[in-house]
């Protein structure tokens, strides 16, 4: 079985809980005793899918304005990445649109987008209905779920979407129907492999 | 060969008599009554018995509830009778302790396991010696045992049994390490045919005559292959009890080999040994001719077309045996060179005269260096070899032996390539030193980050030279208990070690000299003063996110200032991960449990640790690793830190209290962008060609994709008024090929979206440069 890492990059808002939901995502496979991960910044958890295994290589940036400007080189290289926003602050799913549009203009091409509205838990402070966000995703092509990292709801699910929208490894590099959109698809005789 | 052709069936192998040896296996859950008792025991009562025997010894404590085993008492040994608790969990089918991750599916497994290897545990576990003993015959004396005679067997008992059976005590556990096999051989069999099963193979398939290339590359993709070979597998682990084993091991090699390898005919009739095995218990036998095993000149090798011949044998391992495939019996570790061997097991209750041996087969092969005349007797008696392969076996573990003498063992052999006269690999070293520090010392000459990239690409190469030498593959495809990033490690750090040593203060000194013209460390210098009030919330840590005390912070520099003595940036980002982990053991100390710290208050705390700390050093040392450290570090959690460090780096020396965050992302993209693009292309052009498919594939889609972008790119509508008027601004950076950074020319209408919504015009201004400059090249 062939083993591809795949490197996830985590955007979004401060608090809004980038680092619960990866946390939760691989709390379950991490044994501090045995595989001494640092931190939460920095995760990794490996998945079986189909007939390969997705380790993701979880990078987590910092959300505050301030360092902003420093994301590029965080997201460079990333095969996939997490935006996001939380439902009861509608600045956040704002902030979101722009994480978008500069993964559109300086990420990887063929990146995969997923949009995780986080804090599902908590419907009756919710600012960003399902429906907008729902609709705002499928008009860029983009993975949405709304997640819970207090109540695990929904966060396997985005990585199982991710491995599904990840380019088969062989076959010349050719992308998913469903990937994310750039605008400016790599040419398919240029991206074959050396 | 008739016999042969028995022994891949496991119905029709010899030793399967009602004589038979009880695999240790099957004698320990014979008595599992007695280490692991029933109801009257309590923890107490336990420890009551434990305490005072020797080290290792054990019991298995059931819940009185649910009789589920819960507790694995071990006597620490020494005089004060301490006594061990280790708790077991119990996942459905599945025992493990709580400590460790290892899985196994009986208790029996378990315990076996800890007996060979004490990952978690302070002891390894200790079997009582007459367990050896036991046989089909007299097993049922087994079920009667109580735990007070495990602990204690009455001399009586040990020495009547030994004595009765000891001639017959044969059991070989054999370990690995990362392929991990638990298997056990049957020295009986070996006895009984001899071993030019061992043999046979080298005569009918001449390892000489294998492309080493071919013999890279398989190992390579099997090894990768298993590296990823199932979760589950990672997670538990199957114990072999059946003796035959290693020859169903072999079976298994055999199919593995005609799968992958067109230039290996497949031969399913004939068994090559289990190869990566690692024999830990030598005979009785052997043990008693231990005279014999002191002389390991003796026994020497002869050519490898010599049938018969032990070389040969070691040829054969090297040829056929590195990889093993995947089975059952394989324990497959967590993560990739996480493990390191333990140290080996030493119990009081083995008998003093087994030696417990750690040594991998295929690095026979080493001993081809010591090749001498005397040809190995033709047909020498089946017995005699036995007792042979016993004694070589051993003789070799006496000198080598785990992780740490294999690492040893390349980097000397690199040393002594380095030194050799006239060597390709020497010459190609020299001429690198001399090269660089002519280079950097040239006054008009490029002394930053280019000459660095420079330098990168040349270690490249020279490892590439290095990875085509025959004596480095064979001394590599020996190596068969690490993953491939592992040993792709080892060779960096050896080259490091070679080339890198002698010219890295020249570096330094070529760093210092770019870093204080381009006014890195001016800037530095002058926001450290504006910034090193502000305490980490002022830096966007959250409140409750604890900063490392003065303790922490003296240890932080003592590693700083180790992180900049070493000279390997594979070494230097091991320092900086230890650094990491402090800060975060400080930022979760008074927290709460539950709250989860992400890089939110991570990069505020690294800044506000780098605040306090000799930032023009640490950025020189960041420079100098992020150029020329191995690409293939880069995504990977040692990667992830240096980029934040990075960051945390360009934020300090960046800062302007009025400009925002956007102004250095111009600069610190560029120079990300660069650094990227570089690895990635270097990755591809270093053996392009050859064996690393796996690794490749991934560096491969990434700069393709890369490329592609640029294609669409110049084809996309550009602002050419914008560019004209900006061109001029470029730095010496931007005339550099960024070539997936012209990705990112998109016309100045975006960028108001782009952009957070509170820019002002200066921002958007330089965006604009940023954008213009890409679009030049």
């Amino acid at each position: 079985m062939a083993l591809r890492e795949l490197k996830v990059c985590l955007l979004g808002d401060t608090g809004v809980g980038k680092s619960s939901i990866v946390w939760r995502f691989v709390e379950d496979s991490f044994d501090p005793n045995i595989n001494p991960t640092i931190g939460a910044s920095f995760m990794t958890k490996t998945v079986q899918y189909q007939n390969e295994l997705h380790k993701f290589l979880i990078w987590d940036t910092a959300g505050q304005e301030r360092f902003r400007a420093l994301a590029p080189m965080y997201y460079r290289g990333s095969a996939a990445a997490i935006i996001v926003y939380d439902i009861t602050k509608e600045e956040s799913f704002q902030t979101l649109k722009n994480w978008v549009k500069e993964l559109r203009q300086h990420g990887p091409p063929n990146i995969v987008v997923a949009i995780a509205g986080n804090k599902c838990d908590l419907s009756d402070a919710r600012e960003v209905t399902e429906k907008d966000a729902k609709d705002y995703a499928d008009s860029i092509h983009a993975i949405f779920v709304e997640t819970s990292a207090k109540n695990a709801i929904n966060i396997n699910e985005v990585f199982i979407e991710i491995s599904k929208r990840i380019p088969v490894a062989d076959g010349a590099g050719g992308t998913s129907g469903k990937g994310f959109k750039l605008g400016r698809q790599a040419s398919e005789s240029r991206r074959t492999c050396c | 060969m008739a016999v042969h052709s028995q022994v891949n069936g496991t119905t029709a192998i010899p030793w399967r008599s009602s004589r038979r040896k009880l695999s240790l296996l099957e004698q320990l859950k014979g008595c599992q009554e007695a280490w692991c008792p029933g109801a009257p025991w309590d923890r107490e009562g336990a420890h009551a018995a434990i305490s005072g025997t020797p080290a290792g010894s054990f019991l298995v404590l059931r819940d009185s509830v649910t009789s589920q085993p819960i507790l694995l008492c071990v006597s620490a040994g020494g005089e004060n009778g301490a006594v061990l608790d280790y708790n077991i969990g119990n996942k459905g089918t599945v025992f493990q302790l709580n400590d460790s991750r290892l899985s196994f599916s009986d208790l029996a497994q378990l315990v076996l396991f800890y007996s060979l290897t004490r990952d978690v545990l302070a002891v390894c576990l200790s079997i009582p010696r007459w367990i050896y003993s036991v046989t089909d015959k007299n097993k049922d004396r087994l079920s009667q045992l109580e735990p007070d005679t495990w602990l204690s067997p009455p001399e009586q008992q040990t020495d009547e049994m030994t004595n009765r059976e000891l001639s017959n005590v044969m059991c070989s556990i054999q370990l690995t390490s990362t392929n991990g096999a638990l298997c056990i051989i049957n020295p009986l069999y070996l006895r009984e045919h001899g071993d030019d099963w061992l043999t046979h193979r080298a005569s009918t398939t001449p390892c000489s005559t294998q492309p080493s290339n071919y013999r890279r590359e398989r190992r390579l993709s099997t090894t990768r292959t298993w590296a990823g070979a199932g979760l589950q597998s990672k997670r538990a682990i199957s114990l072999d009890q059946e003796p035959s084993a290693a020859f169903m091991e072999s079976s298994g090699l055999t199919r593995a080999r005609s799968a992958d390898s067109p230039h290996c005919p497949p031969a399913p009739s004939t068994p090559v040994a289990p190869a990566g095995v690692v024999l830990r218990r030598p005979s009785q036998d052997s043990a008693s001719r231990l005279p014999h095993r002191a002389s390991t000149g003796s026994l020497q090798p002869s050519p490898p077309s010599t049938p018969g011949s032990l070389n040969c044998a070691a040829s054969e391992l090297q040829c056929h045996g590195s990889p093993v495939p995947q089975s059952p019996h394989r324990v497959s570790w967590i993560e990739d060179g996480v493990w390191l061997p333990p140290p080996r097991p030493s119990s009081l209750l083995q008998p003093p005269s087994l030696e417990l041996d750690s040594l991998s087969i295929s690095s026979i092969e080493e001993e081809q260096d010591f090749q001498m005349p005397s040809p190995t007797p033709h047909h020498p008696s089946a017995h005699r070899l036995a007792d042979k392969v016993i004694h070589r076996l051993s003789a070799v573990g006496q000198a080598l032996g785990g992780l740490v003498s294999q690492k040893k063992r390349l980097t000397n052999r690199v040393q002594e390539l380095s030194e050799r006269r006239g060597g390709a690999f020497a010459e190609a070293v020299k001429g690198f030193v001399e090269m660089t520090l002519k280079r950097g010392a040239d006054p008009d000459g490029v002394t930053g980050s280019e000459f660095l990239q420079e330098v990168r690409s040349k270690l490249t190469s020279l490892r590439d030279t290095l990875w085509d030498l025959p004596e480095i593959q064979a001394l590599l495809d020996s190596i068969t208990d690490l993953s491939d990033p592992a040993i792709d490690s080892l060779v960096e750090l050896s080259l490091h070690k070679v080339a890198l040593k002698p010219v890295s203060a020249h570096l330094y000194s070529c760093i210092r000299t770019s870093r204080t013209n381009d006014g890195c460390f001016e800037r530095l210098r002058s926001n450290l003063r504006v910034l090193e009030q502000n305490g980490v919330e002022e830096l966007g840590g959250s409140a409750g996110v604890g900063i490392p005390d003065s303790v922490s912070l003296e240890r932080i520099q003592q590693r700083w200032t180790a992180m900049h003595d070493a000279y390997s940036p594979n070494k230097k980002v091991q320092i900086l991960l230890k650094v990491c982990k402090s800060i975060y053991h400080s930022m979760t100390a008074n927290a709460s449990s539950g709250t989860v710290f992400g890089a939110d208050d991570f990069l505020p705390c690294l800044t506000w640790v780098l605040l306090r700390s000799d930032v023009v050093t640490l950025q020189q040392d960041t420079d100098y690793m992020m150029e020329l450290l191995d690409p293939t570090q880069l995504q990977g959690e040692g990667g992830y830190y240096l980029t934040t460090l990075y960051a945390a780096l360009y934020y300090i020396s960046s800062f302007r209290p009025r400009l925002a965050a956007r102004q250095l992302s111009v600069e610190a993209q560029h120079s990300l962008n660069q650094w990227h693009r570089r690895r990635t292309l270097h990755c591809n052009q270093s053996r392009r060609s050859v064996h690393r498919r796996t690794i490749r594939r991934q560096m491969c889609r990434v700069q393709n994709s890369e490329t592609g972008t640029e294609s669409k790119e110049e084809s996309g509508r550009e602002n050419a008024a914008d560019q004209s008027q900006l061109q001029t601004e470029s730095s010496t950076e931007a005339l550099q090929p960024l070539r997936e950074e012209t990705g990112r020319g998109q016309g100045g209408e975006d960028q108001s979206q782009t952009s957070t919504p509170v820019l002002d015009c200066h921002q958007q201004e330089v965006i604009q440069e940023d954008r213009q400059e890409d679009r030049q090249t």
